[in-house]
């Protein structure tokens, strides 16, 4: 196991140089002066001026050396000795339409949409395994029932319907929660921010009644983004259980005496996860996806939002900022599947 | 010799969407300790259902046990509650699949497998239950299985895992085994050290064994009375000598037609008769063989023979009488 967890690190760094080499790419087809961004505050409309930043901030130069310097920064012209730029000393540069570094914008809007995914994804994977099981071992009666009656409503809504259809009723008519992710005495409220995710914070600080408020604000949110990962994720952990359940060596179990329970929780489900595992690295990407939308519709401050507002406004470096995170947690969600992947299944982990 | 297993007019269905199967049709057959069993015929005529019905492991639903009786030591197997009969699968009565890739779990040890049947009914501790699975690895001819504990089934042969799976069912030294196929997954070299291992463990544990086949090679070698199934029915039943001696039915006839003399080793295969194998979605009306039966007449289709003594503890089920040539009067 652990020779596994060595070679699957080490080739780590070669995705995540793919990755940077993707972004980067994107960053060099827009050309210089949308470059410029990565190291000036203000883009000049002026063309000579432009020009001049050119220049200075070597946006002309080769490829590589653009790249490197992307990469780990460049002397600063202004102020000799010292560096400018370089994502890896957490400089994404300027973002124009929230006027502030990137890195300021990412730690300010990050923990809203990590939480939100959280409460998102833990609930699919705790519960929706269970009750995938629970489907196909209680093949056609009425938990199955339901567990089908949610995939198909889950594969009907595309998910701004719903998220759209959810603001209207609850929020604009109901009014039974509101958008946006706290209320302003919330915001106004003393309290010690010690993970900037506001129900954790909330409970550490022992404040229930913030806790509540911030819980209320994600309802919506929650709902929107993860029904249809629900419906695909019932509709996997179900058929893949089913399927295990027919194997021969599930009757082998049988008729050595063990017992139903056993049978299914030791013999079955630990086979029956291994596609799940690979199918809840795609949930977490199709949930960083769905951001996008649902923090958009319910006003949510998150990165999600926010990289609209950026795209939006032809904000280059701070929309490719949040790609670069997005991809990141991709590729550390990869690392966590594959790793479970060998946990579970001792022909790749031996292989 | 006592008998341990009595199976009377045992009837298995299956109720699937569209149609009804009807897999075993009131088969009827014992076996005596220390004794081998054989059932031959063709696949998809029954044996396995048969078998899983003994041990209630088929699906319900959509399968069904519609009627019958298995008294194993006393007690009828088919009306035991769930509890009673898991407390006789594995113990007493062990079991052998036919394929050993499908049948041993790929996520978990050999020890553990083995182990398991040790632990639900002999209450033994870990450390005990290692022993005995050290044990009984080396007896089925596992090399240094003290190395091989913490394997998987993916690292084994299969011929070699088809020796974990009869370790594993012989665990708690069951009274019957039963061996559902259990070479014919394998590589031909490979299936005649298996039934030497067989034979011998039969040897070491006094157990009787019902083993079911292709092979009628295989039966010569291991039985002392076959069964021959078609359709769902027990057609023939008789000592291995005289069902070779003195075929009576016209299934079994067409089963043994190319097989070659007795003393010769060579293993052979079931030949393939001519005609479709039987539907057996159709409730059987009539003898099921008569549309592949070079002796069928009008009777055949009215009527569905019974199982007649032929002489003493031989049985046919067929309405011709194939030396005199004429039909049974
Ligand atoms: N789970 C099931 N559902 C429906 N039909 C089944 C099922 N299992 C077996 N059958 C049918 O029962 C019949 C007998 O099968 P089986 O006993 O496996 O044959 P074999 O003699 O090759 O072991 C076949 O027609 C098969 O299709
Ligand atoms: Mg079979």
């Amino acid at each position: 196991m652990i020779n596994y967890i060595i070679r699957r690190l080490m080739i780590m760094p070669i995705t995540l140089f793919g990755m940077t080499i993707l972004i980067f790419l994107m960053l060099w087809i827009l050309g210089p002066s949308a470059r410029s961004a990565l190291y000036v505050s203000d883009i000049p409309k002026n063309e000579a001026v432009m020009k001049g930043i050119i220049t200075k901030y070597g946006l002309d130069d080769p490829i590589y050396v653009q790249y490197w310097s992307w990469l780990v920064g460049r002397p600063d012209p202004d102020k000799p000795g010292e560096t400018i730029g370089g994502i890896l000393r957490g400089d994404f540069g300027y973002s124009r339409t929230f006027s502030r570094p990137v890195m300021e914008l990412i730690q300010l809007r990050f923990p809203a949409t990590l939480e939100l995914t959280l409460y998102a994804f833990l609930p699919i994977i705790l519960v929706g395994v269970w009750l995938g099981v629970q489907a196909a071992v209680r093949h056609n009666q009425w938990i199955d029932q339901i567990a089908r009656l949610f995939s198909i409503v889950g594969y009907s809504f595309p998910v701004f319907v719903l998220g759209i259809l959810l603001m209207m009723i609850f929020y604009a008519q109901l009014r039974w929660f509101p958008v946006e992710r706290i209320s302003d005495w919330v915001k106004m409220a003393d309290y010690t921010k010690y993970t900037s995710l506001v129900t954790v914070d909330a409970i550490l600080n022992g404040r229930l009644d913030i806790w509540w408020d911030a819980i209320r604000h994600m309802v919506l949110p929650i709902i929107t983004l993860s029904y249809t990962s629900w419906a695909a994720f019932l509709r996997i952990t179900r058929s893949s259980m089913l399927e295990t359940l027919r194997q021969e060596y599930v009757t082998t179990a049988r008729a050595k005496g063990v017992a139903e329970n056993d049978v299914i929780n030791k013999h079955a489900r630990p086979n029956a996860l291994i596609p799940v595992v690979t199918y809840s690295g795609i949930t977490v990407a199709y949930l960083l996806g769905g951001v996008v939308i649902t923090e958009t519709i319910f006003n949510f401050p998150g990165m999600g939002s926010a990289a609209a507002n950026a795209a939006g406004g032809f904000d280059v470096v701070t929309v490719l900022a949040f790609t670069l995170v997005t991809g990141l947690i991709l590729i550390l969600a990869n690392l966590i599947v594959d790793i479970l992947y060998a946990m579970l299944d001792p022909r790749i982990r031996l292989g | 010799m006592p008998e341990v297993l009595a199976v009377k007019d045992l009837v298995t269905k299956f109720y699937t969407d569209t149609e009804t199967v009807h897999a075993v049709n009131g088969v009827s057959f014992h076996v005596d300790e220390a004794e081998t069993l054989g059932v031959v015929g063709e696949s998809g005529c029954g044996k396995s259902v048969s078998m899983h019905s003994l041990l209630r492991l088929i699906p319900i639903p959509p399968g069904r046990i519609e009627s019958g009786q298995a008294i194993f030591q006393g007690r009828d197997l088919l009306r035991m509650s769930p509890g009673e009969i898991r407390q006789v699968r594995g113990a007493q009565i062990g079991m052998v699949f036919q394929d050993p890739m499908t049948s041993l779990n790929p996520v978990i040890t050999i020890e553990k497998q083995v182990a398991e049947p040790l632990l639900i009914h002999r209450g033994m501790t870990n450390a005990e239950a290692r022993t005995r699975v050290v044990e009984l690895l080396t007896h089925v001819g596992i090399p240094c299985p003290e190395k091989r504990l913490a394997d998987y089934p993916h690292q084994f042969s299969g011929g070699m895992r088809q020796r974990v799976m009869i370790a594993m069912a012989l665990a708690c030294s069951p009274s019957l085994l039963i061996a559902d196929e259990p070479t014919t997954a394998l590589d031909v070299t490979i299936q005649a050290q298996f039934v030497e291992l067989v034979k011998k463990l039969r040897d070491d544990f006094q157990m009787s064994i019902i083993w079911i086949t292709h092979d009628l090679g295989v039966i010569a070698g291991i039985a002392q009375r076959v069964a021959v199934m078609y359709a769902g029915f027990i057609v023939e039943h008789a000592t291995v000598k005289e069902l070779y001696a003195n075929p009576q039915h016209p299934y079994t006839r067409g089963l043994l037609g190319s097989l070659p003399r007795l003393d010769e080793t060579r293993s052979v295969r079931l030949v393939n008769i001519k005609g479709l194998p039987p539907d057996m979605c159709q409730p059987p009306v009539g003898c099921p063989f008569v549309p592949r039966c070079p002796y069928a007449f009008d009777h055949c289709k009215a009527e569905n023979p019974p199982l007649a003594s032929v002489n003493n503890g031989h049985t046919s089920a067929c309405w011709w009488d194939i030396d005199l040539g004429k039909p049974r009067g």
